[in-house]
């Protein structure tokens, strides 16, 4: 019964993380399509793996590292690029004042759009931070990664949106 | 180094709620005192608000959650004594009913064989089911789905006759899911038109289809769906499923393993079509 009542609420908890782990995908992969395999196959290992996270608190952020793996696999299998920190360039310095910007809804378009061109390794950490909510830990989890790279990924990211918005509309031509 | 300079440092790790209680504090009580560090963490503030705002959310397909859902609803290994008492226990009280209803069960339309085979063909076709691997050699294919499907799988070959074309071409593989385990998807390509063949093991799934064809000691099941012609069949512990267009001629399909002299002899003269009535449904 102890046991039927773990695998009900696993079960129960990984998929209400469905919704999170498909926009993750599709952040990941930019297309639906890959985005739908790979939640499915990340659901299938989760249903058959033999060892579950204990305590089952951990679900949602083992589920986004399967998906996170399977993902860094299919991107070693396909010979894509990797991007390191590095790959952002340099920074812009100073500090812009983005806030009274922030109602008008053409910003939240650029916002959007500067997300968009993250860096795939800052993307990811904006993703799982802002949008699924997780902590430092767990995002180093997911990522396989030291909390302080997750940080200075973020920090870089934050630097860089905030960047963006300061920027304001690109001149009409 | 004052302590603006340090707090501002702690401004993101804060809003981000990933600070210890002391950190906390003194960010805090730094914050009361200090104008300047206040308007830093409302700018900041904003910034995470106007990101958690465009972060696009994207909801699920239902064929996905469906297909999650059916995961979900299968046992799950690794589920103690307990469970494992209770299951057998069920089983045995279950068997005899479920032996009574197998044969209608197998060779119901709409099983997951013939959906997954259809769906994949037509991912395929859409350009939306990426191939994990690209080659036209059968060997090099069947070598990389060893160890990632629980069966052997190995395509057949035919050396081609000088002067003589290929009529088809094999493009590569994949692993889709199928009842709660992978099949091995390959794709081939006739005439410039795509052909799925799909592969499980037997006791993951059987054969279904509206209308059966008995030809060489086998039984073969035919369902058309979706514009598509689909056989599947059993053969050595494994079941096969063929999708290609309608109209394509199901027995050309065949020639995708069959496709040697002496193999074409065997399917000459078998006829998968389905009838008439069945191809307009």
């Amino acid at each position: 019964l102890i046991d039927a009542k773990r695998g009900e609420d696993f079960r129960r908890r990984a998929v209400a993380c469905l919704d999170g782990l498909y926009s993750f995908a599709v952040s990941l992969s930019r297309d639906s399509a890959r985005a739908e395999d790979l939640v499915q196959e990340t659901y299938l290992r989760a249903f058959q793996a033999r060892r579950k996270p204990e305590p089952l608190e951990g679900v949602r952020p083992w589920l986004f590292t399967i998906l996170h793996n399977l993902w860094r696999n299919q991107r070693r299998r396909a010979a894509m690029a990797s991007l390191d920190d590095d790959t952002a360039g340099a920074l812009p310095s100073g500090e812009p004042d983005p806030a009274e910007d922030l109602a008008r809804a053409e910003d939240a378009a650029r916002l959007r759009a500067a997300i968009e061109a993250l860096p795939h390794a800052f993307r990811e950490v904006v993703v799982l931070r802002f949008g699924e909510g997780f902590s430092y830990r767990e995002i180093a989890e997911v990522l396989a990664c030291p909390a302080g790279t997750v940080m200075s990924r973020l920090a870089r990211a934050r630097c860089l949106l905030r960047a963006s918005l300061a920027a304001g509309p690109e001149p009409k031509p | 180094v004052s302590d603006c300079d340090s707090v501002r440092r702690l401004v993101a790790p804060y809003l981000d709620g990933e600070l210890v209680d002391d950190e906390r504090r003194l960010v805090e009580a730094h914050l009361a005192s200090c104008e300047a560090c206040r308007a830093l963490v409302a700018r900041e503030s904003s910034l995470v608000s106007a990101v958690q705002g465009a972060l696009p959310r994207h909801e699920a397909s239902a064929e996905l959650r469906e297909r999650v859902g059916s995961f979900a609803d299968r046992r799950q290994p690794g589920l103690g004594w307990t469970a494992a008492v209770a299951a057998l226990v069920l089983g045995v009280v279950a068997g005899a009913v479920v032996w009574r209803f197998w044969g209608q069960r197998a060779t119901a339309p709409g099983s997951d064989l013939v959906a997954v085979a259809v769906d994949s063909h037509l991912r395929f076709a859409r350009g939306q089911l990426p191939l994990e691997v690209r080659s036209e050699e059968p060997e090099e294919v069947s070598r990389w789905f060893a160890g990632r499907v629980p069966f052997h799988v190995t395509l057949p070959d035919y050396p081609v006759a000088p002067g003589e074309m290929k009529f088809y071409r094999l493009e590569g593989g994949r692993l889709v899911a199928l009842e709660g385990d992978y099949a091995a998807y390959v794709a081939y390509r006739m005439d410039g038109r795509p052909i799925s063949l799909l592969v499980a093991s037997a006791t993951t799934v059987e054969p279904s289809g509206r209308d059966t064809v008995k030809w060489g000691g086998l039984t073969f099941h035919l369902e058309s769906r979706a514009g598509l012609n689909v056989i599947t069949w059993s053969d050595k512990g494994l079941t096969y499923a063929l999708a290609a267009e309608l109209g394509f001629g199901g027995e050309r399909s065949c020639l995708v393993c069959h496709g040697s002299p002496k193999e074409r002899g065997k399917i000459e003269g078998f006829s998968p079509r389905p009838p008439d009535d069945l191809i307009a449904r």
